[in-house]
């Protein structure tokens, strides 16, 4: 019980738990929290609501001990608390579970939910067993304690994690975005299980960017936008445009507006191609696709279903060892990046840092990767430094690229920022086709929107799209068919009008109908 | 699920973190680099006291031996002559990310392609045999470092081992062609016949040893430099030393630009030896080269890769050679110290260049 430490009364639910009192935070150059000041309630579903870099990271993470405010206060319970480390934040009382996990793969469930206790106590595998099945079937998830935790899937793993958090008594468990990497219906039994875990007396605060789920889940919500509470609301008394307009501090379109397609030749025809399996990038088990020019398919799916491996064939990064790929007819299945590239394929990597910058060149130098050995910047392998700048100064305009100067390092620059270099370059030799993975991933609503309408833009000027994406909600609202993909291979095809978000979902779990998920 | 509050530990010194300064500014870099070298310069005075000699007297011979008349300046020129050429071939190779360590091999192997020459042309025309001359010592070196490169892009082999490796291989070939085909009849000793005085790479003046090599490795640096930032493929050899992966994605041929790279770093350092052969020694010896590849790679580290700064570098490094004579013989104190010197002033620039990237900061407790 959360008992208050200076009447020694219990805190009802409803009742202040854990109070932020003007803390802020700052990193060079960034202020990620300003002044900020937050009360959680006690059993209650706490969102923190906010455009990427608007601090809610940071603030979640001096709660759970990772960084300590430049000034300010946290109290849990009315006790000051002033956390070192993630354990004196979990001793306290709070947990997190961050976006990438802290799991050990090779080991069992029940070794990475007991790896954190402390070396001073007694390690006793059998109680943790007993303990960890009656959570699981009081939550009714099914998951083996014995399983090898690098076998599970990425929901189970998140399950493990977060079960993890809760063995240590935490009353408070702070979620990161939680939803990023499950399926629809992964999310809704995520909802589920959170809902009834706040009815038992949890306090949960939940990060996110998703409007949705902020108006699905939550009890109230703080709206931060650049490091500032823009102000804290019950979820019942707002509705999404209000949030939004909080959010960005400026009414938004949620709608990106386009026409009916008008699909051309097809431009991009895959067919039956294998790829083995590389660390990390994923295998392809005989995936065929088509596309034509002046239409955008969505392909949707679960992160880890072959997507990057698509991304490399079609790159050119790795070849098929089976099937074809052919571009306007012409069989490119073996042919080396730059070939393809010059065929007029572009692309916009999933990883934008990994795979499409150079982070210590320049903002100019990273606008002619690619073409620097082509006629449009050099002359017999002579880099032409005028035509370079020209070009940089149009795409720093065209783009609204923001930068201190063309020559500035391009490490310094936000994610929106990079993304707009990229698609500035990638889009300026006016390709046939265009393969865009995760476009807006990490985007705040402003660049996702401009980063959209430039696809669209691509798409009526007659290029094929191909666009990879795992949120629904963009494949949804770009999309001229729907491909899903699941274990390397396209499951599915259609058309977004006919298509419901749950058929979608179920295609993306790997179920081909809706009576073969019921047997 | 629920239990009371745990006490929360006592305020606890936070630790110190590294974070990546954002904006580091070219002036600061030069700022940090130079007092670096100047915490070398007490960190020396301070051995040399503690040797018994006054730091001023030491320091007075060191700087009388390499800039103390015009005779001396010249000469530590001709000491700065290979270094130069040794750095930019590290240089380049390390803008790549490529760890060419074989800098002292490859040396070697283009004052022997150089010497071949000699041996089957050596009835050409000057002019035309140093030109014959330089280009087949640039090949040796190229080849030679090429052996490293082609097992790294075919079998992924760690070129730092590769190419230590062979250096010590092209110094036995060239003990076995000393005590061989190519030994002098003339001497007892390990080393080949002189070259013919016709053939001597011309001096800038008559009491000085100082020779057109020094201009070679000048217009070698403006050529690296050009290359780096003017052409595609220092484009991409600046894209491949930063990004391997991004550079991929984006059609350059990692394989071919580490072979052009190691195959350009490896000609530096054969040009290297070939000016060596052609302009001083001008015969073959085990002991042309000591440690002129090694310190190559000490001097590109301190110039941060740069081709004007490895120029300065190289130019301090051969003052270094040239003075140390002359300290050893006014104030007894061994010749080696040069070696103590490069050290720390090698371990203090790359101290300071990490000062530049980063900074300490501990997380400040609030009040």
């Amino acid at each position: 019980m959360a008992l208050d430490q200076e009447t020694g009364t219990e805190i009802a639910p409803g009742e202040p738990l854990l109070v932020v009192d003007n803390v802020t935070k700052e990193f060079p150059g960034v202020v990620a929290n300003d002044s900020v000041s937050v009360d959680i309630r006690r059993a209650e579903i706490h969102c923190l609501l906010g455009e990427n870099g608007a601090g809610k990271t940071t603030l979640a993470d001096i709660l759970y001990g990772v960084y300590r405010p430049d000034s300010g206060t946290v109290r849990l319970a009315g006790r000051h608390l002033d956390l070192t480390s993630p354990r004196d934040a979990i001793d306290a009382g709070v947990g997190m579970v961050h976006q990438h996990f802290e799991l050990v793969p090779p080991m069992s469930v029940i070794e990475n939910v007991v790896i954190g206790t402390p070396a001073r106590q007694w390690l006793d595998l059998s109680e943790a067993r007993r303990r960890l099945e009656e959570f699981f079937s009081t939550y009714d998830v099914e998951i083996d304690p014995d399983a090898e935790v690098g076998r599970l899937s990425v929901g189970e793993q998140q399950w493990v994690e977060i079960f993890k958090t809760l063995y240590f008594g935490v009353e408070v468990l702070i979620l990161d975005e939680p939803t990023a990497v499950l399926t629809p219906q992964g999310v809704e039994q995520l909802f589920r299980i959170l809902r009834q875990m706040r009815d038992e007396g949890l306090t949960i605060i939940l990060i996110t960017h998703k409007l949705k789920e902020v108006m699905d889940l939550s009890d109230r919500v703080t709206v931060l936008r650049r490091g500032k509470v823009v102000g804290t609301v019950n979820t019942c008394d707002v509705d999404r445009v209000e949030l939004a307009r909080m959010m960005i501090g400026r009414e938004v379109l949620l709608q990106v507006d386009k026409d009916r397609s008008e699909p051309g030749e097809a431009v991009l025809e895959v067919e039956g191609i294998h790829l083995e399996s590389v660390t990390g990038r994923g295998s392809l088990d005989g995936l065929s696709l088509n596309v034509a020019g002046g239409e955008i398919v969505g392909v949707a799916g679960v992160s880890g279903n072959g997507q990057n491996a698509l991304f490399d064939a079609l790159v050119g990064v790795r070849h098929p060892h089976q099937g074809r790929i052919r571009l306007n007819g012409v069989d490119v299945t073996h042919w080396a990046p730059h070939k393809i590239a010059a065929l007029g394929v572009a692309s916009v990597p999933g990883d934008r840092i990994a795979q499409g910058l150079m982070m210590d060149f320049s903002v100019k130098d990273n606008l002619v990767l690619g073409n620097h050995r082509g006629w449009r910047f050099s002359r017999a392998g002579i880099l032409d430094p005028k035509k370079i700048s020209k070009f940089a100064e149009e795409s720093i305009e065209g783009f609204e690229i923001k930068t201190p100067s063309a020559s500035h390092v391009t490490r310094t620059l936000s994610g929106g920022n990079l993304q707009k270099i990229i698609m500035a370059r990638e889009l300026s030799g006016e390709p046939r086709l265009l393969v865009v993975h995760q476009p807006t991933r990490g985007l705040d609503i402003a660049a996702s929107e401009y980063v959209r309408r430039r696809i669209v833009q691509e798409r009526d000027r007659g290029a094929a799209v191909l666009l990879m994406s795992e949120d629904l909600d963009e494949i949804f609202q770009l999309s001229d068919r729907i491909a899903v993909i699941y274990n390397g291979r396209i499951v599915s095809v259609t058309d977004p009008e006919d298509a419901t978000l749950e058929e979608i979902g179920m295609h993306m779990a790997g179920s081909s109908s809706h009576a073969e998920q019921s047997q | 699920m629920n239990k009371p509050v745990a006490q929360t530990r006592l305020l606890e010194p936070g630790g110190w973190r590294f974070e990546r300064r954002l904006n580091t500014r070219p002036i600061h870099e030069l700022l940090a680099t130079m007092l670096a070298l100047g915490v070398t310069g007490l960190i020396i005075g301070g051995l040399v006291i503690i040797v018994g000699v006054s730091p001023t007297e030491a320091f007075g011979a060191l700087y009388d031996g390499a800039f103390g008349s015009l005779d001396a300046t010249l000469e530590t020129l001709v000491q700065a002559t290979p270094l130069i050429l040794t750095g930019l071939a590290a240089a380049i190779a390390f803008r790549a990310g490529v760890w060419n360590i074989g800098g002292e091999g490859q040396f070697f192997a283009g004052a022997m392609g150089a010497w071949w020459m000699y041996d089957i042309a050596g009835g050409l025309p000057a002019p035309l045999l140093f030109v014959a001359m330089f280009v087949m010592g640039a090949i040796a070196g190229a080849l030679w470092s090429s052996i490293a490169s082609v097992l790294l892009v075919r079998y992924g082999t760690n070129e730092i081992l590769t190419t230590v490796m062979l250096n010590f291989v092209i110094l036995y070939i060239l003990s076995w062609l000393l005590a061989g085909p190519w030994q002098s009849p003339k001497t007892p000793y390990y080393q080949t016949e002189r070259m013919a005085d016709k053939t001597f790479l011309p001096r800038f003046f008559d009491d000085s040893r100082l020779h057109w090599g020094f201009a070679i490795a000048l217009v070698a640096a403006v050529v690296v430099y050009l290359l780096i930032r003017r052409t595609s493929l220092g484009y991409e050899i600046r894209g491949v030393g930063t990004n391997k992966q991004a550079a991929s994605y984006k059609g350059i041929n990692v394989g071919v630009t580490i072979i052009s790279v190691m195959a350009i770093s490896g000609g530096l350092a054969g040009i290297a030896g070939a000016g060596e052969l052609l302009g001083l020694h001008h015969r073959l010896q085990l002991d042309i080269a000591v440690g002129i590849g090694f310190t190559g790679i000490i001097i590109a580290l301190v110039a941060r890769l740069h081709p004007a700064g490895v120029i300065v570098v190289a130019i301090g490094f051969g003052a270094l050679l040239n003075g140390s004579t002359e300290i050893q013989s006014s104030t007894g104190i061994p010749a080696a110290l040069v070696e103590v010197i490069e050290g720390a002033a090698l371990f203090l620039v790359l101290l300071a260049a990490v000062a530049c990237r980063y900074r300490l900061r501990r997380p400040v407790a609030h009040g």
